[in-house]
């Protein structure tokens, strides 16, 4: 496979700093011409900032990225394109109602004189399509009528238009089929024997063994294993992903109750979310797992109302919901705190007392006013209940950190007293410090006898304080595990969508 | 304790009042001094600022019910046309009377609004082109009802008491003005219909999670501005003593530019009606003083254009 290419990448003592979050924290990785390396790690591990890095999207915080033994400049995504670097992102960035030979030329067009040149470009989208194995796309068609996997060959298009020496796949196989990946796999195959580099990152471990010549694992930032062969078992490869586990402060899971508080049956609303059945009882911390796409998000988005079902339903405390309608499921007992808490959970130029008040504010009506003195003590005596900040509640919640600010969050559901709370990555963008704080408040939570359902793509708290576990892989709830006995190991291996386990075993 | 908080409290509401509603304040003052310099004896009289408050007050009444609108993230360019198309309504219900006058103008103003909220909620048009259509819809309506004619409505002396009365001395219009005010600054700060209005501007997913429904907020605050353009049209045609098909011109762009010099942000979630008040007054100060002044309208257009300018990018510099 490969026979003996040219060093192409390398990459040394890279580090990325967030405000507040280290994403990357010493980053190894060399890539040689016709070489395909397979880039695997958790969610959150660094492999989307370590490509960025590399393409120039992001400016790294120390270390080297040298290209054909010539530093790179940093942050600088052209400077990049012009040595041979493509990269080709998850979402897609085509122009959606423009031409595929447009789009292949976007930014470098033909031109003659000052009039776009559309014979020469038709014709050379064509033989680059060809060159990818696939002569069906016509280089007229808009974007829009082409399915995914066409979509993502236009790109690739567009990648060999700029002379490619490194192309960099961020998880191409998510958006394929079983055939499309197969597919997908002999333009790699023939890109690599012209000599191309290929930087493989996907969530399938399956395709390590299939695709890969070496295989390098990142976790929390760093280069947990380099080089390794590509046949090596799928347990290595899992357990350098997991490494050892983070024994964090989490609180003592506390027995949940008899009483079914939220049941959800056959909940489905494609493509995202098919035929999902589990219940929940007072008291009890249900998480659920899964990869990136794999329908958590959607799964508690369509249970709340935000997305509309489309078939089964959800029962609160026995109360059937009207799909689509959060103000209802409000009123029977639920509460959600988003993922995008920014976006999604707060006003950020509000007070945290407007933001604990704004779902019960019908509660502080007085004649046709809000009576603003019963709103600020109900507010703070919850926000205090939560441990929040104490200084000065009237100020906006951007002034304060990622953990306080979810604290209003869920404060909001404690003033409106609610049975079920829906939890998305709560901890999400909270300091590793403050977590255990959450952690605690969930928990505390849950004592009282408020369900929580608790998505998170951290398995250590998952497991670390839930009762039970759902996996989730591809719109399907696939397991069950009891929280306190089982492994991350044993998510990962329900989680991992293992299509092409064929050498890999 | 309770010392304690209210301190705090006074500091954060001093650091969340927008710029705006201490700078118009200072440039009211300085348009008075002015007037006071150029015309002594004639600008600082009761009479010539009560006239300042009654000639602000048809597009003063129209821009706080466009206060809400924009709060939303809204806008609505329709008002003015809507403004002569209750006027010609009520001017067909003339023969019954003035009450029945303000029944047809105030109905028509209200309907036109919930078209538009409809339009923008329902129909999932985009303010700007939903209320651009009713923009013309309801001038052709205007012209089409009166048969381009306006209406006479010398007859209706209740009518006119609204339009040019006085109630110890002042006129029943800028009397009116500073009550829907008082009323708008009420139900923006002081009631939980206030409040989701701003979080729907603010944040709509956010608002959606937290149990609003920000098709109803959106809705209402289209239909309270038809509401406030059909006690403008009362005003109006009161003041003139005919419904007339072709007022209104360019009413909606006064409004909006009261709002946003108030302070008010044109994509939504911070409002402040004392902002849009001031604006107003604003405004009328400075064309009577150019009155005064005989300067041409002309200038009137340039300074007011100006001053729009001048002031958002103030607002920007926060």
């Amino acid at each position: 496979m490969s026979d003996a290419g040219t060093s192409l990448l390398e990459v040394s003592g890279l580090v990325k700093d967030y405000p507040g979050v280290r994403a990357l924290g010493g980053v190894d990785l060399k890539v040689t011409s016709g070489q395909v390396h397979c880039l695997i790690g958790q969610n959150g591990a660094g492999k989307s900032t370590l490509i960025k890095c590399v393409s120039g999207l992001v400016e790294p915080t120390a270390g080297e990225v040298r290209f054909e033994g010539v530093p790179l400049p940093v942050g600088d995504p052209n400077a990049s394109i012009a040595r041979g670097i493509a990269t080709i992102y998850q979402e897609l960035d085509l122009v959606p109602h423009l031409s595929v030979a447009l789009n292949v030329f976007l930014g470098h067009e033909q031109r003659r004189g000052p009039l776009l040149n559309q014979g020469a470009m038709h014709r050379e989208t064509k033989a680059l399509l060809a060159r990818l194995g696939d002569d069906g796309i016509s280089p007229t068609a808009p974007v829009t009528s082409l399915r995914p996997a066409q979509q993502q060959l236009v790109s690739m298009a567009r990648a060999l238009s700029h002379s490619v020496k490194l192309l960099i796949l961020d998880e191409p196989s998510a958006v394929l089929d079983d055939v499309e990946v197969e597919a997908l796999f002999g333009v790699v195959r023939r890109l690599t024997a012209e000599g191309v580099g290929v930087i493989w990152i996907s969530h399938r471990l399956g395709e390590v063994g299939e695709l890969g010549d070496v295989v390098t694992v990142l976790k929390e930032g760093r280069t947990v294993a380099t080089e390794l062969p590509p046949d090596t078992p799928l347990d290595t490869l899992i357990r350098h992903m997991v490494g050892g586990r983070m024994e964090a402060l989490f609180p003592d899971r506390r027995p949940s109750r008899e009483p079914t508080v939220l049941e959800v049956r056959g909940l489905t609303r494609p493509p995202d979310v098919h035929e999902a059945s589990f219940d929940l009882h007072e008291g009890e911390i249900l998480g659920l797992a899964g990869l990136v796409g794999s329908g958590r998000t959607e799964l508690v988005r369509t249970v709340y109302g935000l997305d509309p079902a489309q078939a089964g339903e959800v029962r609160v405390a026995g109360r059937r919901l009207a799909p689509g309608r959060p103000d209802l499921a409000i009123r029977a007992g639920l509460g959600f705190a988003p993922e995008e808490r920014k976006s999604e959970g707060l006003w950020l130029d509000w007070s945290m007392i407007r933001n604990t008040s704004i779902a019960d504010l019908s509660r502080f009506r007085r004649g046709p006013f809000t009576d603003r003195s019963s709103e600020r003590r109900e507010a703070t005596r919850h926000l205090q209940s939560l441990n929040t900040q104490p200084d000065a509640p009237e100020r906006p919640a951007r002034q304060f950190s990622g953990g306080n600010q979810q604290k209003a969050v869920l404060a909001r559901w404690l003033l409106r007293s609610c049975k079920v709370l829906l939890l998305d990555e709560p901890t999400r963008g909270v300091d590793v410090g403050a977590r255990s704080e959450i952690y605690r408040v969930i928990a505390d939570l849950a004592a009282n006898g408020i369900g929580i359902v608790m998505v998170s793509s951290e398995l250590a708290e998952l497991l670390g304080f839930c009762h039970r576990v759902l996996v989730l892989r591809e719109g399907h709830i696939v397991d069950e595990l009891d929280g306190a006995t089982s492994s991350e190991e044993d998510v990962l291996r329900s989680a991992v969508p293992v299509h092409h386990i064929t050498k890999a075993g | 304790m309770a010392v304690d908080t209210s301190a705090l409290d006074t500091r954060a509401r001093l650091r969340e009042m927008p710029k705006q509603e201490l700078v118009l304040p200072v440039v009211i003052i300085a348009l008075i001094i002015i007037g006071m310099i150029i015309r002594p004896g004639v600008f600082l009289t009761s009479d010539n600022l009560l006239n300042v408050l009654t000639q602000a007050s048809i597009t003063g009444i129209i821009a706080i019910g466009m206060t809400f609108v924009i709060a939303t993230g809204g806008i609505d360019l329709s008002v003015g046309s809507v403004l002569a198309a209750a006027s010609i309504a009520g001017g067909l219900l003339a023969q019954y009377g003035s009450w029945m006058f303000m029944f047809g103008a105030i109905g028509f103003a209200l309907l036109l609004g919930c078209i538009n909220g409809l339009a923008i909620t329902w129909g999932k048009v985009v303010p700007f082109i939903a209320t651009l259509a009713m923009l013309t819809i309801a001038r052709g309506l205007a012209l089409w009802m009166s048969e381009k004619t306006p209406i006479s409505l010398i007859e209706l002396n209740i009518l006119q008491w609204f339009g040019s009365g006085r109630v110890l001395g002042i006129p029943v219009p800028a009397l009116i003005f500073v009550i829907v005010s008082i009323c708008g600054w009420v139900l923006l700060n002081r009631t939980t219909f206030g409040r989701r209005t701003v979080a729907v501007g603010g944040n709509r997913s956010a608002a959606r999670i937290a149990g609003i429904r920000p098709g109803r907020i959106i809705f209402t605050v289209y239909a309270l501005t038809g509401l406030c353009v059909g006690i403008s049209a009362i005003l109006l045609s009161g003041r003139l003593a005919s419904a007339s098909p072709v007022v209104g011109n360019l009413v909606e762009l006064d409004a909006i530019a009261a709002v946003v010099i108030g302070g008010t942000a044109l994509t939504g979630g911070k409002a402040t009606v004392t902002g849009t008040f001031f604006g107003v007054i604003t405004f009328g100060l400075i064309f009577n003083l150019l009155n005064l002044l005989n300067m041409p309208t002309e200038i009137q257009g340039i300074v007011k254009g100006l001053l729009i300018l001048v002031a958002v990018a103030l607002q920007r510099r926060d």
